[in-house]
């Protein structure tokens, strides 16, 4: 009989019964919120490819090197945005994006703005300097709130707190992949494989610096708007998987535990039998 | 009919145009800019005032513009908005509560505040929002 008795069999059903129930509703309720997600990263995707760029190519078309926006300051410390889960149960979606920013700062000074519950609490605990913690939640960050930060943040590195602002985000490839995603924002570096070549013919107006400096906050408040939106669905997609297979994985104890609770049942029958016999036979 | 080019005009929270037009008039932060097709490439960033959009049809749109940049780069037009509101879509309610509230809070505030500023902007906004939507 395997040296458990019926009861506690039937109370390990019960007990994997009331966590797959909540596996269950928890990966209906990220289902619900997936289609919205999806849809609100969709249309935030056209803004932050265009203000990007926009960037770039002004950035292309200024050699002035008094625009702090280009220059690159290695002396100065880092700073880090993370865009992290509000709650856990998500599989690997908040330890990946960690493990992926501590492998990339490893050897630097930094500071981190940290947005959600989880990256807070993270951050806290290695007492690495966090600008601000009033981001908690993900969810329902308005754009106005990311011109905010955008604010906060260029406030910041003219002030010279730090030279290189760095985004770590998820980035949503499909339902099944999301993939951590490492940015740099400041200083302007064109991307691998953007054209090189100065624009020749493009008229600024009033100049390729202010146009720069008039775009910085849109460019930094929408590439964190759309980050954002890729993070929440990148993390409700991945709390979907996860709580999919935990519903599965449930599925199959409680089969696995009713074979035993069957087979105990069983045995006890047969020895019951086998005790009544016996006494007859005397 | 006259020659159209394409035209993209984007918010961080949605795309709010993608098709031909023919012409769209925006304030910039030196002044009302007119964009035809085949113009020069382009780059200006943008004030708070009234864009006018002329879509391939022929029909005008008046939309409240508000921050952001202007491009024109080999005949792609771009309009990368903060906020960008088409006459019918304006709050308009919402608009005279925003002036309002910007009114008192700029009778009590000092011009030298660091706020008043924003606080102006703000005003500036609302009272572009009501023009456009009367």
């Amino acid at each position: 009989m395997a040296g458990t008795s019926m009861k506690d069999i039937k109370l390990r059903i019960k007990s994997v019964e009331s966590t797959m129930q909540i596996t269950k509703a928890m990966q209906l309720v990220a289902t619900s919120k997936l289609r919205r997600a999806k849809e609100r990263m969709e249309m935030s995707r056209p803004y932050a490819d265009i203000a990007q760029q926009a960037v770039y190519t002004a950035s292309l078309s200024c050699d002035d090197p008094s625009i702090a926006y280009l220059q690159k300051q290695p002396e100065k410390k880092a700073c880090y945005i993370i865009i992290a889960g509000e709650r856990g149960l998500a599989g690997g979606y908040n330890n990946n994006l960690f493990k992926a920013h501590l492998a990339h700062a490893e050897g630097k000074e930094y500071c981190v703005l940290p947005i959600g519950r989880k990256a807070i609490e993270k951050y806290h605990r290695l007492n690495v300097p966090v600008l601000s913690d009033e981001y908690a939640a993900v969810e329902g960050l308005s754009v106005s709130r990311c011109y905010l930060i955008s604010n906060m943040l260029l406030e910041k590195f003219h002030a010279g707190e730090f030279g290189d602002l760095y985004l770590v985000y998820t980035s949503f490839k499909s339902m099944m992949s999301q993939e951590v995603d490492i940015r740099q924002l400041l200083p302007v570096v064109p991307e691998e494989g953007a054209k090189k070549e100065k624009p020749v013919s493009t008229v600024y107006d009033p100049g390729a610096k202010e146009v720069l400096e008039t775009v910085m906050p849109d460019y930094l408040a929408g590439t964190l708007y759309s980050a954002l939106c890729n993070s929440f669905l990148s993390e409700v997609a991945s709390r979907r998987s996860a709580m999919d297979s935990a519903t599965k994985n449930a599925g199959e104890m409680i089969n696995d535990l009713k074979l035993r609770f069957n087979r105990a049942r069983q045995g006890a029958i047969t020895q019951e039998i086998t005790e009544i016999v016996a006494g007859a036979e005397q | 009919m006259a020659t159209t080019f394409h035209l993209q005009i984007v918010t961080p929270d949605k795309p709010v145009f993608d098709g031909q037009a023919e012409k769209i008039i925006l304030r910039t932060i030196t002044g009302d800019a007119c964009i035809l097709a085949k113009h020069i490439d382009y780059a200006a960033p943008l004030g708070i005032g009234e864009a006018r959009v002329t879509d391939e049809s022929g029909n005008t749109r008046t939309a409240a513009c508000n921050g952001g940049l202007v491009s024109v780069a080999d005949g792609e037009v771009r309009v990368i908005a903060t906020t960008f509101e088409w006459e019918d879509e304006i709050d308009l309610e919402r608009a005279k509560r925003s002036q309002a509230d910007a009114e008192e809070k700029l009778r009590l505030l000092n011009p030298q505040d660091v706020n008043y500023a924003v606080l102006e902007a703000k005003l500036k906004r609302a009272l572009l929002r009501i023009k456009v939507s009367e």
